[in-house]
């Protein structure tokens, strides 16, 4: 597979420089994970929780090699005729008027039934052709000139059938089409496929198998002080450090959804825009529903407080 | 060889219950090829990506990798005497898990050196020292470790230490492997040169024992390691056949865990089985498609019209699990199935009662399933049952929700302390719903003794089953999902 800007993707430092130069921060799996997809030429199936970047991995690969991002929202119910392709049938409809209206001349000079049919398979037959098909998402991939990269999130959302589906595109970048036959992805332009998953449900072992698979856990303290340095710069380091520290306890609690990182990121505006310098308790407590999502969470979370902030100012 | 060396570690990784099918296997070659086998972590990090492919089997990934490929540590010490060998196959212990096969090759690697340099001291201080004559002994203080490998692995191969089952077993292994090895006769060599009693031959018996007490060790670290590689997996199968077959009651605390892996899979397994059955309906979307394709014979008028007509059926299950004392052993595991059934069919409602019916679907789907079964014995366990009042209950809340597509559970043993038992709304849900089906913990000779109901219940529902043992329960969802469809 050859890409545009393939010397981008040439080991794995250089793809971690190339994302930070994107302000995405990533470890050493996630860069060797592209690494492999690439070279490999395999789909990725990225697991993890709610917002830690998988989505944002895919876009970022795509500004890096400067390629379209083609995404691909799953959700149940999705079928072929959303995620491959449709039928034009307003089109298709009006092409069998034009034919009924031009079916004298076309029938001209034929004599009997049997000469008028055989006349009628001279005449092209392009009622389901290419032209007449409205491309989805997958089918867009597929006939990208340049390649691209295919983001099919949440998969996990989609039914069972949708994931058989996906089969056929994930081994073989081909789809089948029955009225026209097998479209495939040109040898040299094959798209780089990620997918996403929350994991709400098991993904089926077929299409595991036919991925590679990279799980992206919360970050550590000293990776998601770096990830918020790249999103956030102008926040100070004192309180950077404070605030990662911050979530990083959050995340041991026992809370129903912990902070992400995302979570961190608004927080981290939000600190700024309130022009703080230091974390303190009433400041953390005004602000925790920025980072907290259910009411529960704050609750609990209110109770412990001034424990937690403590914690976090005595650890930098 | 390197090929070679990944299939054995594929085969390490199956028996840690990572599933590696052959087509993983091809790719984690053909990554290796790109990677190489320089930078280690680098390598960890792509066969992790490549082979393991949920967070559990990443971590079992993790741990297997370091434990056959730990040849780091040992690298500095072989690189001296065995020049030219690849790195990967210079230790010690991976000569071990693999001697079989690198027996031949085995040029003198180093497994447990700090017990073997002492050896070879020895033999150095006492030059004019007597020579062993049993073979064993030879070999031991010969100090040629790459032998005593082999002579190792051998007896491992002669008594079939990869047969090896459960943990117990190690020290009968250990024994069976010295014996396989000769230690007969080296024991027969010991008592006879301490029954000689001059001073060099007491000083050798001295030496033979030491090095037979430090081969024990080497054996049973042997044994063991062949025990983590090999035994792990069949000791487990083992374990769950059994657990599967004993009474729910009898289940104990320290099972739990096990149990819960059991009926975890058995849940996944029955839900793979059944969930893609279809199911044509009368009417559903308007397919364009097919209208359109259908109707071309018609000139093109649109007169014949098409549906969209299959859609994916699965059963809408209700489940009332009876969490009353006399119960209560058993209504752990069922709802411990209850719970990793609602995983995967989306539409189980579950709900629990002593004798009040309280819903509690919400905290199984919220919930660990610690929490939500010790919230749910908090709430409605352990109370003294009342059927009726749970039927009322149920008919007052949930009667409105059944409809023909129902089926309903009912786990408990029908014993309701001389209560009215309200048959009549059982007959009204079995009018309504597709299926109500009952099953009893209790063998079948006793559900019309004392207290129990079944004779009045068995008449309203479709299905009355006894289910006391996970194979049951197993047999019994199997036969709703069938059904369901």
């Amino acid at each position: 597979m050859a890409i545009k800007n393939e010397e981008k993707l040439a080991d794995v430092e250089v793809i971690k420089d190339n994302f930070e130069a994107l302000h995405y921060i990533c470890n050493a799996q996630i860069a060797t994970a592209i690494f492999l997809a690439y070279h490999l030429e395999k789909p990725i199936l990225v697991e993890g929780p709610p917002g830690v970047g998988k989505t944002e991995l895919a876009k970022t690969t795509a500004e890096m090699l400067n390629l379209p991002c083609i995404r691909l929202q799953c959700y149940e119910g999705l079928d072929e005729s959303k995620a491959i392709y449709e039928w034009k049938y307003g089109k298709q409809l009006l092409y069998t008027q034009v034919l009924k209206e031009t079916l004298s001349e076309i029938l001209e000079g034929a004599r009997g039934l049997a000469q008028s049919v055989d006349k009628l398979h001279e005449f092209g037959d392009i009622f389901f052709s290419e032209q007449f098909l409205e491309p989805r998402p997958l089918l867009k991939a597929l006939n990208e000139e340049e390649g691209c990269v295919l983001l099919i999130d949440e998969v996990d959302k989609s039914d069972h059938e949708f994931e058989s589906l996906l089969l056929e595109m994930l081994s073989d970048f081909q789809l089948s089409i029955p009225e026209i036959g097998t479209i495939k992805a040109s040898p040299e332009r094959k798209p780089l496929v990620l997918l996403t998953s929350n994991n709400t449900r098991e993904i089926s072992d077929a299409l595991k198998r036919r991925c590679l698979h990279l799980y992206i856990p919360f970050p550590d303290a000293d990776l998601e002080s770096r990830i918020v340095h790249a999103r956030v710069p102008d926040i100070p380091g004192k309180l950077r450090r404070q605030l990662v520290a911050f979530i990083q306890e959050l995340r041991e609690m026992d809370l129903k959804k912990v902070p992400a990182i995302s979570e961190t990121i608004d927080w981290a505006r939000t600190l700024i825009l309130l022009h703080t310098d230091s974390l303190d308790a009433d400041l953390v407590r005004q602000t925790l529903n920025v980072i907290l999502k259910f009411q529960e969470d704050i609750e609990t979370v209110e109770a412990e407080i001034q424990n937690v902030t403590n914690k976090a100012l005595k650890e930098i | 060889m390197i090929d070679r060396t990944l299939v054995d570690f594929v085969k390490v990784l199956r028996t840690a219950e990572i599933q590696v099918s052959p087509a993983e296997t091809l790719d984690a070659i053909s990554a290796m090829n790109i990677v190489g086998y320089r930078d280690r972590e680098f390598l960890k990090d792509s066969l992790s990506i490549v082979l393991s492919k949920n967070p559990q089997e990443k971590e079992a990934f993790d741990s297997c990798f370091d434990r056959f490929f730990t040849f780091d540590k040992f690298q500095q010490t072989d690189e001296g005497t065995s020049p030219g060998k690849e790195p990967d196959n210079q230790d010690g212990d991976f000569d071990l898990n693999t001697g079989d096969r690198q027996q031949g090759a085995g040029k003198g690697s180093g497994q447990g050196q700090g017990g073997g340099s002492q050896g070879e001291a020895d033999t150095e201080e006492d030059q004019t020292e007597l020579q062993p004559t049993s073979d064993l002994g030879k070999l031991l203080l010969s100090g040629n470790r790459a032998e005593l490998m082999i002579a190792m692995a051998e007896a491992g191969r002669e008594v079939q230490v990869n047969q090896i089952i459960v943990f117990t077993q190690k020290g009968l292994y250990t024994r069976k492997m010295m014996d396989a090895m000769g230690l007969k006769e080296m024991q027969d060599e010991i008592a006879e040169l301490q029954g000689h009693g001059g001073r060099p031959q007491s000083n050798l018996a001295d030496r033979l024992k030491r090095a037979r007490e430090q081969l024990r060790d080497k054996i049973r670290d042997y044994v063991e390691k062949q025990f983590f590689l090999h035994a792990d997996e069949s000791g487990k199968q083992l374990r769950e056949e059994l657990l599967k077959k004993v009474k729910l009651s009898n289940l104990e605390r320290r099972n739990f865990k096990d149990v819960q892996e059991v009926v975890f899979k058995m849940a996944k397994k029955l839900i793979a089985i059944h969930s893609k059955q279809r199911r044509t309906f009368r009417r559903g979307q308007l397919d364009v498609r097919k209208t359109l394709r259908h109707n071309m014979q018609y000139d093109g008028m649109f007169f014949d019209i098409r549906w969209k007509s299959t859609k994916v059926d699965r059963p809408k299950v209700m489940c009332i699990c009876d969490v009353s004392g006399s119960v209560s052993n058993y209504s752990r595991f069922l709802l411990m199935f209850l719970y990793s059934l609602a995983e995967v069919l989306p539409k189980v409602r579950s709900f629990a009662f002593s004798s009040d019916l309280g819903e509690v679907s919400e905290l199984f789907e919220y919930s660990t399933l610690e929490d939500a079964m010790a919230k749910t014995m908090r709430d409605y366990g352990n109370g003294s049952t009342d059927y009726g009042q749970m039927l009322m209950d149920f008919r007052n809340h949930c009667m409105d929700s059944v409809n023909n597509k129902t089926t309903i559970i009912i786990l408990g043993d029908s014993r309701n302390n001389y209560g009215d038992p309200r048959t009549e709304i059982l007959r009204e849900m079995y009018d309504k719903a597709k299926r109500v089906i009952w099953l009893n913990p209790e063998p079948r000779i006793s559900w019309t003794v004392g207290d129990a109901e079944m004779k009045k219940y068995a008449p309203c529902c479709h299905q009355v089953e006894v289910c006391n043992s996970l194979v049951h329960l197993e047999r019994v969802v199997s036969n709703l999902l069938r059904t369901a469809v």
